[in-house]
């Protein structure tokens, strides 16, 4: 197991180098620069964009520029923004608690809820529970993210009040009232909408994984075992099948985990919240290359790395399974 | 189940409102302690004016970096701003000189002195300053003196036009900058120092810039307002949907049309449109497309026949298309030059008329095909069972653009033509020669979108129409999309680049719209207006097509009793 | 003769199957559901309007008995946009969801069932796949693919399917992968493996059939999605262009409007709804269909 693991992160090395060599590549051959907005401004002329591109760098071969930008980072230096002028750094590191608290707050809820759902519907499948239960996660995973958003706001916001108050029940934008940095409990207020618009379709997802893999542990030999040595239901319900019935749900978490840290567009984008989603965005539509490549190289590692840990995690969780 | 999932929502909204203090602060109404909500759909990447790429810059900008000399009124006249009056100029047009108002502060307090204005035009005219806009004439003036605090006096190598708008856009403190070649890396571009009513007290990145009353601001008793916050909203409905909550009190760009807007905030906001500049229109490539061959050398085999040009003007419903389709939310517009000194008021020659559409084309040698879509029957270039089948681009994510194409797709269907609408990301539409954008090698039929260009229009009109801009492998860099060449046109622009009278260059620019019209490189459908949605209880707003959405911010307030 | 009496096996092995199918009842409803949504989408020729043809000063009507959907901002018939627009949603939908899990399920099976080497490789191009940013693979697809002059890969609903499968076969790849390295630990297998079996019999007959229920569920998920980014495919300028209606495509527009006309997203979503519900519950009923153990508790 550790030699296995000890092989998978050398591995890993001689990977992220050629990955950051295709991402490099693929941001860099994608057409437009960091000047195709500047270049429909009718009061720049073209003499100073050229300028401009040179002083950047932009024109040196590009060989050249990955090695100074890989130089760089090697160094831990992601380099300064063309656009904002701010270092790289700077900018990323405002933005991953926002993306933590929004992301991670999402993670938390739907696991609260996923997970008794799944194991409660496997409990007793095609029972009244189990078919509303699919009906309403279905209907978080129908509508697309951006309806459910603008959804909560037109009801949550715009049509409902609070009836002492007068004030909307749930705030629109951004994580707190003016004035009201570092309120906890205005934070929460503000994470409402969001949390329930990027929790809903997750919960989908891991509901209905959970129940399948429920339903397909309890016909397993071992559980039939259990139970013929007559163990309570519950027990064996709960031990012998939801310890194997966990496994697929690990793989997911492993892919979705780096979401924690890359953010989530939509809801970031309807929410006016500051995440690295949008950070992201900006960035690729705006062609600003240092910031692009800090943000797709952080997580690209992040997801090799979640992937290592939920292999290994199988190893934990499944003794049986064995990497040869 | 869902109805007790939606009552917990409801209480844990009563419940977190409750704790969190009342959520957002009554922000609107009352005297003192005002404060004003301007939503921005994306994030300035500057305060400094002279380092924007992009309008957005400026919308916050006028709030408090921008305060200069003098500024642009909404008549479209300079008025004096920390000048005492306009400045004097000499009888050859080469000395101007300024005074300043008594007594000026920035907003930390310093004196602001004729010293500030040397530093303006140190940095302005340092070429390695990285400045991208605003710097045209700092290059011309040959030397300035500062004979005391008050006043400036500039010596210019020629005469020079734009001797006040040099100085509307804003002025640097010597002291709270920096060297004039670091320019793009100073701490002043997030936080100014400056002259104007607003000054920065916080930028919480991707979320909202506020902006607190500067206590030096020149204007007694103003700025009115206490603060006013930026506050950055992607979503169009999210914006309006603040606006329709009072927590907004001017929004940037609305998206909806200005009829369903004040419908919307019926009694809360409305909607106010003021002449833009962006200018949209059909181009047609009048080249082989996909030959291999960027330059006109080879006619288009449809559009090469200006009759078949012309059957498109005429197959278009101007009128139903800026009223109906767009709502009224843009101008008519026929030509290049719709605004400006150099408004050239050229009638349609080729107005929406079907019959004349169909007849065209049926002399051009396109008839009628089975499906309902021409086909050539000894055409000019076409060869015959050509289908007039064509491509039309435009870039995506912009809704009045897409709205266009559909309604045109359906127009040009009536007459027998077929359009395929094609759209790209932004960077294709408008990449470089290197990146392969249809554009600029000459793949493509036709291509919609918008242009415009300021009080100098020489470079754009030139690098656009003159034939020496064709691109081409050896002239990447050209203009020219459409591969159109006339001699008279390339005169017309030759003359309006080396003349200075303003009469003469303008009825230069007359010809070159005149020929647009006649020979249909391009149909210019219509003129885009800018619009912003203000909210009911502010008063001392002022609409400004020389300005931005916080121009004019120090008159604002709030009307009382609301 | 042996042949004859596999046949005999297979057959009443089908009739077992789809007897079970259709014991589980919404299942069977799902299938004439779904059966309906590609009729409409198929005869979407006999709706009452041309799903192009506009009336500019009629737009936005609220849905009544002329326009049963009402209009949208060109005035256009929503009911004929969205029945024509099925055709796009459900053939993308349903095939590329078909071709990612096949995809997915192939380099799962393959890394997962034998590991060493061929899962290293296997995983570590998955891991790439995962690492690319979607919008910038996409902005290069569609450069790429303007230059290229065979109709079949510009605009065609044949490039749609294939992307949306290129960009989202990691998911059930990894996840069969997973499922994989437990199963085939498992006695049965050994069990198999001891008689002889073959490696493809052991993965296709033994392995395969229990991994069915997390690949439906994954499937039916990705169904949605699909859908949904058929129409931001469009906004980066390849897949299907306007005016031709897609459901993703009237949503998307919808959007701008959910104050003047908030019917308009309610149709297209409603439909990706019941859809992704149909195949939910044909997913449940194949499920209970292969599995031998499942008893049926509903009355």
């Amino acid at each position: 197991m550790s030699t296995y693991a000890l092989r998978r992160v050398l591995q890993t090395i001689p990977i992220v180098f050629i990955i950051s060599i295709l991402l490099f590549l693929m941001v860099r051959a994608a057409p437009g620069g960091p000047l195709t907005a500047a270049r429909r401004n009718p009061n720049i002329s073209k003499e100073q964009l050229e300028a401009i591109e040179e002083r950047l760098g932009l024109n040196d071969p590009l060989m050249v520029q990955y090695g100074r930008w890989m130089g760089n980072m090697l160094r831990g230096e992601m380099g300064e923004s063309i656009k904002f002028r701010r270092p790289v750094s700077e900018m990323i590191g405002e933005r991953i608690p926002n993306t933590l608290i929004l992301v991670g707050a999402s993670f938390f809820v739907t696991l609260l809820f996923a997970v008794p759902i799944g194991i409660l519907s496997a409990r007793k499948p095609y029972s009244l529970f189990d078919y509303s239960m699919t009906t309403i996660t279905f209907i978080g995973q129908a509508i697309p993210v951006y309806w459910l958003g603008l959804g909560l706001i037109v009801i949550f916001y715009v049509t409902l009040k609070n009836p002492f108050t007068g004030d909307p029940l749930f705030p629109v934008g951004g994580m707190n009232s003016r004035g009201q940095e570092g309120n906890l409990l205005d934070t929460l207020w503000h994470l409402v909408l969001p949390v329930s618009a990027l929790s809903l379709g997750w919960i989908a997802w891991y509901s209905r994984f959970l129940r399948s893999s429920m339903l397909d542990v309890l016909h397993e030999d071992y559980v039939r075992t259990a139970r013929a040595k007559g163990l309570g239901e519950r027990l064996v319900y709960y031990r012998h099948a939801l310890r194997n019935a966990i496994l697929p749900l690990v793989t997911l978490i492993a892919l979705d985990l780096p979401s924690l840290f890359a953010g989530a567009l939509f809801v970031e984008t309807i929410f006016s919240w500051p995440g690295m989603g949008r950070l992201f965005w900006d960035a690729a539509k705006g062609r600003d290359y240092p910031v692009l490549l800090g943000v797709v190289m952080i997580t690209a590692v992040l997801i090799i790395v979640c992937n290592i840990i939920a292999d290994l995690a199988y190893g934990w969780l499944d003794p049986q399974v064995k990497y040869e | 189940m869902k109805l007790k999932l939606f009552s917990l929502f409801v209480i844990l909204g009563v419940i977190l409102s409750a704790c969190s203090g009342g959520g957002a602060e009554s922000t609107s109404g009352g005297e003192g302690g005002d404060t004003a909500v301007l939503i921005l759909p994306e994030e300035p990447t500057t305060l400094n004016f002279y380092l924007a790429d992009a309008a957005i810059v400026r919308q916050v900008a006028d709030s408090t970096s921008m305060t200069g000399l003098v500024t642009i009124d909404e008549t479209g006249n300079f008025v004096p701003v920390l000048a005492d009056g306009l400045p004097a100029i000499s009888d050859d047009f080469l000395t101007v000189t300024w005074k300043l108002l008594p007594d000026l502060k920035w907003s930390d307090g310093e004196p602001l002195t004729s010293d500030d204005v040397r530093f303006t035009v140190e940095v302005l005219s340092n070429p390695d300053s990285g400045a991208l806009v605003g710097t045209s004439g700092f290059d011309l003036i040959s030397n300035v003196e500062t004979p005391d605090d008050l006043t400036i006096v500039l010596t210019y190598s020629e005469p020079y036009p734009g001797y006040l708008d040099q100085f509307a856009y804003g002025l640097f403190p010597r002291h709270a900058s920096g060297a004039p070649e670091e320019m793009p890396s100073w701490e002043w571009n997030r936080a100014p120092v400056s002259a104007g009513p607003f000054v920065v007290s916080s930028w919480e990145s991707g979320k909202s810039i506020t902006l607190t009353r500067n206590p030096n601001y020149y204007e007694a008793g103003k700025p009115y307002l206490d603060s006013i916050v930026f506050e950055i909203v992607p979503e169009p409905a999210a914006q309006t949907a603040m606006m329709l909550n009072g927590e907004g009190h001017v929004h940037l760009w609305p998206g909806e049309f200005k009829a369903d807007y004040d419908e919307i905030l019926n009694g809360k906001a409305q909607q106010y449109l003021i002449p833009g500049i962006w200018n949209m229109a059909i181009d047609f490539n009048l080249s082989a497309p996909f030959d291999g061959d960027p330059s006109e050398a080879a006619q288009h085999p449809i559009l090469g026949d200006i009759r078949v040009r012309q059957a498109i003007a005429h197959a278009i419903n101007y009128e139903t298309l800026q009223q109906d389709v767009l709502q009224g939310s843009v101008g008519d517009s026929t030509n290049p030059f719709a605004y400006g000194w150099y408004k050239c008021e050229l009638p349609r020659k080729h107005g929406f008329d079907v019959e004349a559409a169909n007849q065209l084309l049926e002399e051009a040698g396109w008839v009628m095909g089975d499906d309902g879509i021409r086909v050539a029957e000894g055409a000019l270039y076409a060869e015959d069972g050509t289908r007039l089948s064509l491509e039309l681009q435009g870039y995506t994510a912009f809704d009045p653009l897409q709205l266009t194409e559909e309604f045109i797709v359906e127009n040009l269907k009536a007459v027998g033509i077929e359009a395929r609408i094609q759209n790209y990301d932004f960077s294709i539409i408008f990449g470089t020669f290197e990146d392969n954008s249809p554009r600029a090698v000459g793949d493509y039929d036709m291509l919609i979108f918008d242009r415009g260009f300021t009080t100098e229009p020489q470079g754009y009109n030139f690098d656009a129409y003159h034939s020496s801009r064709i691109p081409s492998a050896e002239n990447t860099t050209g203009g020219n999309y459409f591969r159109w060449v006339n001699a008279d046109v390339d005169a017309a622009l030759e003359l309006a680049g080396t003349s200075f009278d303003t009469e003469t260059r303008k009825a230069a620019y007359c010809e070159v719209g005149q020929a647009v019209i006649d020979e249909l490189p391009q149909i210019y459908l219509y003129l885009f207006q800018d619009n912003y949605g203000i909210a009911d209880n502010l008063e001392g707003y002022v609409l400004n097509t020389w300005g931005s959405m916080s121009w004019g911010v120090q008159n604002w307030k709030f009307k009382a009793g609301e | 003769m042996n042949e004859a009496l596999t046949t005999v096996r297979e057959q009443s092995m089908t009739t077992l199957i789809l007897r079970r199918f259709f014991k589980h009842r919404l299942a069977g409803i799902a299938v004439g559901v779904l059966a309906v949504l590609v009729l409409a989408s198929l005869l979407a020729g006999l709706s009452p309007y041309n799903p192009t043809d506009q009336e500019p000063t009629n737009h936005f009507e609220e849905p009544n008995s002329v326009h049963w959907f009402g209009t949208d901002e060109l005035g256009r018939d929503v009911f004929s946009r969205i029945l024509y627009g099925g055709r796009v949603s459900l053939a993308v939908g349903l095939i590329s969801t078909f071709l990612s899990i096949f995809l997915g399920v192939v380099v799962g099976a393959l890394s997962g069932y034998f590991g060493g080497l061929l899962d290293a490789t296997l995983m570590r191009i998955t891991d790439a796949f995962l690492t690319f940013p979607t919008i910038f693979v996409l902005i290069l697809l569609g450069a790429f693919l303007r230059e290229q002059q065979l109709f079949i890969l510009q605009n065609s609903i044949f490039v749609v399917i294939i992307i949306i499968a290129a960009l989202s076969w990691m998911w059930p790849a990894r996840l069969v992968r997973g499922l994989f390295l437990v199963l085939r630990e498992k006695e049965f297998v050994a069990a198999s493996r001891a008689l002889g079996g073959s490696n493809t019999r052991l993965i296709v007959r033994h392995i395969l059939p229990n991994c069915v229920g997390p690949i439906l569920v994954s499937g039916t998920l990705q169904m949605a999605s699909a859908i949904i980014t058929e129409s931001g495919l469009s906004y980066l300028g390849f897949g299907v262009q306007p005016p031709t209606p897609t459901w993703g495509s009237i949503l998307s527009t919808a959007q701008s409007q959910i104050f003047r006309a908030p019917w308009l997203g309610f149709f297209p979503g409603f439909m990706i709804f019941i859809t992704v519900m149909a195949i939910n519950y044909i997913g449940d009923g194949l499920r209970d269909a292969f599995d031998p153990y499942v008893i049926h508790t509903e009355k």
